[in-house]
């Protein structure tokens, strides 16, 4: 085993064990409750990215600049996000240790990742930057590259109940 | 026939076993119905938020409900389609978790603020959608909505848990 996958089952270890994991699989309302707002939160999540990526290509909202309807969004996208990796860390530590050796889960974290890193930088960059500095087709490109990574999360999210 | 009579001969069909015998359906429709939830309740919250006077404020009400409504009704065509679909596998179950009656009580209340909404402040919007606040109705009708929605998706978890496991 590498050093790697030593820490993260540690890390599932601790996270399973301390407190909070305890509290949240012994508890009959906290794993139900946390998974609305873990839902809730991705309505918010998935509409404003979708919006973003509609006016992106040129679908929706094609008389506003990307940028503004981008930085106006984009609290509410930030915090959307919190919400769900927040209320999605509870809901893992109390399986943690299940969730080490579940490969959906892997491959949700790897393309929540992916996702994540894509938007704050790239997305980011397309998406704030003056109109005129941009070729429409990088907004194309964005937006699918968008859908495309967290659609995945989304999906192997899901997955992690079947396998 | 009576309503029960009617689910217990829904629950016989051959449309009603297929459904509920083959490995994919549930996943399948399971998976489409919760991400679906994306476009239909994420467009629908920030349309309650932008009545309620918090998000794209600077944008005409009628500009974004014109914007965001085709895409939201596709979706909640989705929600529909998938929901009666998942519903069809077992009928008799789903009626008699109570989170499943609640959710359709809540359903058609939302239904019907969203007809309220468009027959009395919605009617006016192009009175109103200049000016830098909302009148109180669509405050109102934006609360309600973001209310019922909250506990639809609470019902809507609820009979997850109530149903036997498949």
């Amino acid at each position: 085993m590498s050093e790697l996958s030593a820490l993260a089952k540690a890390f599932c270890q601790w996270c399973s064990n301390s407190f909070f994991g305890h509290g949240v699989r012994n508890s009959v309302w906290l794993f139900p409750s946390i998974e609305i707002i873990h839902l809730l939160a991705l309505g918010v999540l998935g509409g404003t990215i979708l919006i973003i990526n509609l006016r992106l290509l040129g679908v929706r909202f094609r008389n506003e600049p990307v940028s503004d309807l981008a930085r106006e969004l984009q609290p509410w996208m930030i915090s959307s996000l919190a919400v769900m990796l927040v209320s999605g860390f509870f809901l893992f530590a109390s399986e943690a240790e299940k969730m080490y050796g579940n490969s959906a889960f892997r491959a949700k974290m790897a393309s929540l990742a992916l996702a994540i890193v894509f938007t704050f930088t790239l997305y980011r960059k397309v998406t704030l930057s003056e109109e005129t500095q941009m070729s429409p087709v990088w907004n194309s490109v964005a937006a699918l590259i968008s859908l495309v990574l967290w659609t995945g999360v989304g999906l192997a999210g899901r997955a992690i109940g079947y396998v | 026939m009576s309503l029960a009579r009617f689910l217990h001969w829904l629950s016989e069909t051959g449309f009603s076993a297929t459904l509920r015998e083959s490995t994919w359906v549930e996943p399948i429709f399971e998976t489409v119905h919760v991400l679906t939830l994306t476009l239909f309740l994420g467009f629908s919250v920030l349309l309650d938020l932008r009545l309620l006077g918090v998000v794209l404020r600077r944008r005409r009400v009628s500009e974004v409900l014109a914007q965001l409504n085709p895409w939201l009704f596709a979706g909640f065509a989705v929600m529909i389609v998938t929901g009666v679909l998942l519903f069809c596998g077992d009928p008799v179950a789903f009626y008699s978790t109570i989170f499943f009656r609640v959710k359709m009580i809540m359903l058609v209340s939302a239904g019907l603020n969203v007809l309220v909404f468009n027959w009395t402040v919605g009617r006016r919007v192009v009175e109103w959608d200049q000016g830098l606040s909302t009148p109180m109705g669509a405050k109102v009708a934006a609360i309600l909505s973001l209310v019922l929605w909250v506990g639809i998706i609470a019902a809507g978890r609820g009979i997850a848990y109530a149903l036997p496991p498949p």
